[in-house]
C-alpha cells in the first residue's frame, strides 16, 4: 500500500517544529509539556541525563561544557562539540536528539517512519548529507530535504491557492529568533528554485531584546536613582542586578510584542521592590514608545535591508521585476521591520503566513505529496521487545514530597533507554542510559494523585513494549492519620429560577483530610435585625450532582436577625470557610461582609447533627413538592408516577405527625431516625420525577435555542454568534446526559445572550420602560420615579437608548423587592 | 503510546490569571489598606471553579528534571538551585487532586548559597 510522508520538520538553528500534512491540512504539533509549538534545538547532557529543549536551553549560558546548542551551523564539519559528562558529540548525533524528540510531540501516538527536514539555502552538499543522516539516524527509514525558503514559499502558495505565481520570483525575508537569512525565489521551467542567498548567523530576536533592555530600559532605571554600572552589574553573572537582566529582558520581548499593535508599552516592575544603590526605592514603571523601540533597531533592520540589496544587485535585478518579500520568522512581526523593508526596498512585504511556523507547514505541504517508499524494515527495531524483563518497586501511596522508584531489569540492554515523564507536564528524567538497576526519585504533587509515563526506548525513541508503562502514585492518601472523603461535601443554596435548591460542590470525593476552602455566597433575602428570618447555610454528604434532600445532612449553621447587629441587605455576600479535621470534624465559618460580624460552628464527626424544628420544616416542604409534582403527572397522563408519588406523600403525612411528637430538646436518637426516612422519601421522587426534569430541561433548552437562534440571527454580533455556535458545539456533551442540570446550565448561558443582545434592542427597551412607567405607583421613591420616568421619556424621544437602558435599570430598583423577584419562592435557605 | 491530548485553556483566562499573580504580589510588597486581596481571592476562587488555578513557585528548589519551570539561571553555580523570582506563575486546568500545567511558570533560579548571602 503506498502512502505519503506527510511530516515535515523544521530543524532550526534555535527552535524546530513538526507538522504534518492530514487531508489537505496541515496540523503543527505542540509539545506536551507547556503546549509550545517550538522545541529549543538545545541538548544537555547533565549528570547522567540526555536532555532536549527547553530543560536543555536553561544550562545554555551557566554549563556550556555539558549543553550544546546551536550546533546546526556545524552541520557537515569534523567539529565536535565536547561535553564533559559524554564525552564528544557530532553535529549530526546532536541533530538526532532533536529529531527524535519532535517525534513526542505527534500526540496521536503514531510512527513517525520518515520526514521531509528541511535546510538552509546555504547548505552544501555535505551539510545536506549531514542532515539526512542525522534523520536516519534519528530513526527516520526515509528523509527527503527541502530548502527553507521553498518551504516558507510553498506555505504561501497553499495558504493562497488563487494566487498565480507562474513567472515570477520573490525575496524570502526570514528573520527569526537566532539567526537572519534572505533568499530569492524564482519558478523556473515551473519549479520552485533558490536563486542566491545572504544571512547573518548572529543576528535575531533575542539581540534585539537584549538592545531594547541596554539601550532604554536600564538608561530609564539608572536616571532614577544613584548607580554606578547599572549595566555591568546587571550583565555580570556576580552583579547585584544580574536578576534585574533577566526580568527585563523577559519584558523587553513583552513590551516588544505589545509595541506592534500600539504606539507605546509599559513595563511594570512593581512585582519586585526596585532600589538603587543606596537603598531608596525608585519608581518602577517604565515606559517605552513605538519610536523609541525603531530608534534602536534600525541599525539592524538596515543591515538586513543591504544584504537583500546585495543579492538584488547580484543578480542584475530591478525591485520592480519582484513581486514580493515573502516574511518569515517570529522578528517580522515587528511593523517596523515590515514598513522599513518596504520602504527601504520598494518591494510590497507580504505577510500572509504565520511567520513562526510557515517553514514546517511548508515541509508539511511538500511531504504530504511525496510518496513514501520505506516500509521494509517495518517495526524492525521493535523486534528486541520480548526481550527485557522488568520488575518494579516503589510505594504507590506516599506521604512525601518525593518517592523513590526501582527497577531490576534483565535481557539485552545495550543501546536502550528509559525515560520518566509527570504526565502533568511538571516533571521529566530526560533520557538515561537502561542498565540492570535504574533508580530515580519522582517529585511528587501534594495531596495529589500522580501519573508517570515509564517508557524504555531504542536508539531511535521507539518505545518497547516490556509489559508495564505507568507509575502510579498516590501522595497523602492512606495514610494512618488522614483519611479520604467518602462522598462529595456539598453546600445547599436556593435556586430562585426553578423553586428548588441546588448543590454546590465545597469539597471532592476522595479529597485528603484534612482540608480547607473557601467559597462566598449571596443573601437572598434581606434580614432584618431582631426578626425571626434567618439563613441557613446547610451543609451535606453526597453526590453534588444529586439533589439536597436526598443528600445526608452533615449540620446547618442557622444565622437569625436576632444574631446580627444591623439588617442584612440582600446581595450582601458572606464569606464562608469550610474546614474537615482528619477526624472529620466539619467547622463552618461565616463572615457577613454586611455586619461584619462572624459565626462560627463545629460539627462532629461522630454525631450527625438534625435540629428538629429544621427537620419539620423539610419535610413540610417535601410534601409540598410531591404535591405540585403528583399534580403535574397527573395532568401529563402519567398516572403510574402521580400514584406513586401519591403513596409516598403518605410516608411523609407519617413522618409529619412524627416530627410533630418530636421535642427541640428530644435526647433519643428519633430525629436521626426520622431524618433517614425522610431522605429515603426524598431519593424516591427524585428517581420518580429525574427523567420528567429531564424532560423538561431539554424541552426549555430547545425552546430557548430556538429563539436565540433568531434573535442571534437578526440582532447578534459576531461575538454573539460565535457563543451560540460554542453552546451548541458542545450540545452533545449535556442533551444525551442524564443530569438535568447540565442541561439547564446550557439554558441559562442561552439566556443569558439572549438578554445581551435584548437589552440593546430599542423596541424592547422601550417595551420595558413603558410596562414600568405602568407599574410607578408601586415605587419605593416617587419623586425619583418621575424624575427617573422624565429622564427617561426624552431618552426615548431622543432615541439614546443606551440612556434608557441605564434608567430602566434605575427604575426596577425603585420597585419594591416582592414585585421585583421573579417569582414567589419562599427561599430555603436564604442563600443563592 | 499516544500523548495526552493538548489543553485548550483561552488565552484571555491565562493573561488574566497573570496579572491577577501580579496584583497579589504587588499588594504584599507595597500593603493592601484597602483589603484588595480579598478581591483577588475572590477572582481566584472564580477561577478555580472554572477548573483553573495558578501556583507561585518561589522558594521551591529547582532542577533540570522539572518542566513545569522556564527558568533562568542568574550566578554562575548550577547546582542547588531555588526559584528566587517569579515572573509568571505556573498556571495548571483541573482539579487540586488532578491537574495539569497549561503555563509554565517563567522565573529566576538561583544557587541557594547565593540566595542564603542576600
Amino acid at each position: 500500500m503506498s502512502s505519503m510522508i506527510n511530516f515535515g520538520i523544521d530543524l532550526g538553528t534555535s527552535n524546530s517544529l513538526i507538522a504534518k500534512f492530514d487531508k489537505g491540512q496541515v496540523e503543527v504539533f505542540k509539545n506536551p509539556n507547556g503546549f509550545k509549538e517550538s522545541l529549543p534545538s538545545v541538548v544537555a547532557f547533565r549528570n547522567d541525563r540526555i536532555l532536549v529543549g527547553d530543560q536543555a536551553r536553561i544550562y545554555v549560558e551557566k554549563d556550556p561544557k555539558n549543553v550544546a546548542s546551536r550546533f546546526k551551523r556545524k552541520m557537515g564539519t569534523t567539529e565536535t562539540i565536547k561535553t564533559q559528562s559524554a564525552g564528544s558529540k557530532t553535529p549530526v548525533e546532536l541533530s538526532a536528539f532533536v529529531l527524535k524528540e519532535l517525534r513526542n510531540f505527534v500526540h496521536s501516538g503514531e510512527g513517525v517512519r520518515s520526514a521531509v527536514i528541511t535546510i538552509p539555502a546555504s547548505f552544501d552538499t555535505v551539510q545536506s548529507n549531514a542532515t539526512k543522516e542525522a534523520g536516519l539516524a534519528a530513526g527516520f527509514e526515509q528523509v527527503l530535504l527541502l530548502q527553507e525558503p521553498i518551504a516558507a514559499s510553498l506555505a504561501y502558495a497553499n495558504k493562497e491557492r488563487g494566487v498565480d505565481l507562474r513567472n515570477s520570483q520573490w525575496i524570502v525575508y526570514d528573520f527569526g529568533g537566532g539567526t537572519f537569512d534572505v533568499a530569492l525565489v524564482r519558478i523556473v521551467e515551473g519549479e520552485l528554485t533558490v536563486i542566491d542567498h545572504e544571512g547573518d548567523n548572529y543576528l535575531g530576536g533575542s539581540d534585539l531584546d537584549a538592545r531594547v533592555v541596554e539601550l532604554i530600559l536600564a538608561p530609564q532605571i539608572a536616571r532614577r536613582g544613584k548607580f554606578t554600572d547599572l549595566i555591568g552589574q546587571m550583565k555580570s553573572e556576580s552583579g547585584k542586578y544580574n536578576k534585574l537582566w533577566y526580568r527585563l529582558l523577559h519584558a523587553a520581548e513583552s513590551a516588544k510584542i505589545e509595541l506592534s499593535t500600539k504606539s507605546s508599552a509599559e513595563v511594570d516592575l512593581g512585582m519586585v521592590s526596585l532600589e538603587d544603590e543606596e537603598g531608596t526605592v525608585i519608581d518602577s514603571l517604565l515606559t517605552i514608545t513605538r519610536s523609541e523601540l525603531e530608534e534602536i533597531i534600525k541599525d539592524a533592520v538596515d543591515s538586513t535591508v543591504e544584504m537583500m540589496k546585495v543579492i538584488i544587485t547580484r543578480n542584475s535585478l530591478r525591485s520592480e521585476d519582484l513581486k514580493f518579500v515573502l516574511m518569515v520568522g517570529g522578528s517580522t512581526y515587528i511593523p517596523y521591520v515590515r514598513k522599513r523593508v518596504e520602504e527601504l526596498m520598494g518591494i510590497a512585504v507580504n505577510t500572509s503566513i504565520d511567520p513562526t511556523n510557515a517553514i514546517a507547514v511548508g515541509a508539511a505541504y511538500f511531504a504530504g505529496a511525496k510518496e513514501f517508499n520505506g516500509g521494509a524494515q517495518a517495526a524492525g527495531s521493535r523486534a528486541g521487545e520480548s526481550r527485557i524483563k522488568i520488575r518494579t518497586v516503589f510505594n504507590r501511596n506516599s506521604q512525601e514530597a518525593e518517592e523513590t522508584f526501582s527497577a531490576k531489569v534483565e535481557g539485552d540492554l545495550a543501546g536502550l533507554f528509559y525515560r520518566i515523564s509527570n504526565e502533568d507536564g511538571s516533571f521529566d528524567s530526560g533520557l538515561k542510559a537502561l542498565s540492570a538497576r535504574i533508580t530515580e526519585d519522582l517529585p511528587l504533587r501534594e495531596g495529589a494523585f500522580n501519573f508517570f509515563q515509564f517508557r524504555i526506548l531504542d536508539g531511535s525513541n521507539n518505545v518497547l513494549d516490556v509489559g508495564f508503562d505507568s507509575i502510579q502514585i498516590a501522595q497523602g492518601r492512606y495514610s494512618v492519620a488522614g483519611q479520604m472523603l467518602p462522598e462529595d461535601i456539598c453546600l445547599v443554596t436556593d435556586d430562585v429560577a426553578n423553586k428548588d435548591t441546588r448543590l454546590k460542590k465545597i469539597f471532592s470525593k476522595n479529597g485528603i483530610l484534612p482540608t480547607k476552602t473557601k467559597s462566598s455566597v449571596e443573601v437572598g433575602r434581606t434580614i432584618t435585625k431582631g426578626s425571626d428570618d434567618d439563613i441557613r447555610i446547610m451543609v451535606v454528604e453526597g453526590p453534588a450532582e444529586k439533589h439536597s434532600s436526598t443528600n445526608k445532612p452533615i449540620g446547618v449553621l442557622q444565622i437569625t436577625g436576632k444574631q446580627i447587629n444591623r439588617d442584612l441587605m440582600r446581595g450582601t455576600e458572606i464569606d464562608l470557610t469550610f474546614e474537615v479535621s482528619e477526624s472529620r470534624d466539619h467547622t463552618v465559618s461565616a463572615y457577613l461582609n454586611g455586619t461584619g460580624q462572624e459565626f462560627s460552628q463545629v460539627f462532629k464527626g461522630t454525631a450527625r447533627q438534625v435540629d428538629p424544628r429544621l427537620l419539620a420544616s423539610e419535610v413540610l416542604h417535601l410534601e409540598n413538592r410531591i404535591q405540585s409534582e403528583a399534580e403535574d403527572a397527573t395532568n401529563n397522563g402519567r398516572q403510574d408516577t402521580a400514584d406513586k408519588l401519591e403513596k409516598l406523600l403518605g410516608k411523609v403525612h407519617e413522618l409529619m405527625s412524627e416530627c410533630g411528637s418530636l421535642s427541640n430538646d428530644d435526647v433519643t436518637d428519633d430525629r436521626y431516625k426520622l431524618e433517614d426516612k425522610k431522605r429515603r422519601v426524598a431519593q424516591e421522587v427524585f428517581e420518580l420525577t429525574a427523567s420528567k426534569r429531564l424532560d423538561t430541561a431539554k424541552a426549555a433548552y430547545a425552546s430557548a435555542k430556538q429563539e436565540v437562534a433568531v434573535l442571534v440571527q437578526e440582532s447578534g454580533n459576531d461575538r454573539e454568534r460565535h457563543q451560540l455556535r460554542e453552546v451548541i458545539a458542545r450540545e452533545q456533551t449535556f442533551i444525551n446526559s442524564t443530569n438535568p442540570e447540565r442541561v439547564e446550565n446550557a439554558t441559562s448561558d442561552l439566556e443569558r445572550l439572549r438578554w445581551n443582545i435584548l437589552m440593546r434592542l430599542p423596541e424592547f427597551l422601550t417595551g420595558m420602560f413603558e410596562n414600568l412607567v405602568q407599574r410607578r405607583a408601586s415605587m419605593n421613591d416617587q419623586t425619583l420615579g418621575k424624575q427617573l420616568i422624565d429622564l427617561g421619556e426624552r431618552h426615548k424621544s431622543s432615541k439614546s437608548w443606551e440612556d434608557l437602558r441605564q434608567v430602566n435599570g434605575q427604575l426596577i430598583d425603585l420597585m419594591p423587592e416582592t414585585e421585583r423577584a421573579s417569582d414567589g419562592m419562599r427561599l430555603y435557605t436564604g442563600i443563592v | 503510546m499516544s500523548q495526552l491530548p493538548v489543553i485548550q485553556v483561552p488565552k484571555t483566562f491565562l493573561s488574566i490569571l497573570n496579572h491577577l499573580y501580579e496584583i497579589e504580589k504587588k499588594l504584599a510588597l507595597h500593603g493592601d489598606p484597602g483589603n484588595a486581596s480579598r478581591n483577588v481571592e475572590k477572582i481566584k476562587d472564580a477561577f478555580r471553579e472554572e477548573g483553573v488555578f495558578y501556583e507561585d513557585p518561589s522558594g521551591q528548589p529547582f532542577k533540570e528534571t522539572r518542566t513545569d519551570l522556564d527558568a533562568t539561571i542568574s550566578g554562575q553555580s548550577t547546582e542547588n538551585l531555588v526559584v528566587a523570582e517569579v515572573i509568571k506563575p505556573v498556571i495548571r486546568a483541573g482539579l487540586t487532586e488532578l491537574s495539569r500545567v497549561v503555563q509554565k511558570g517563567i522565573v529566576v533560579v538561583q544557587s541557594k548559597e547565593i540566595g542564603d548571602e542576600k
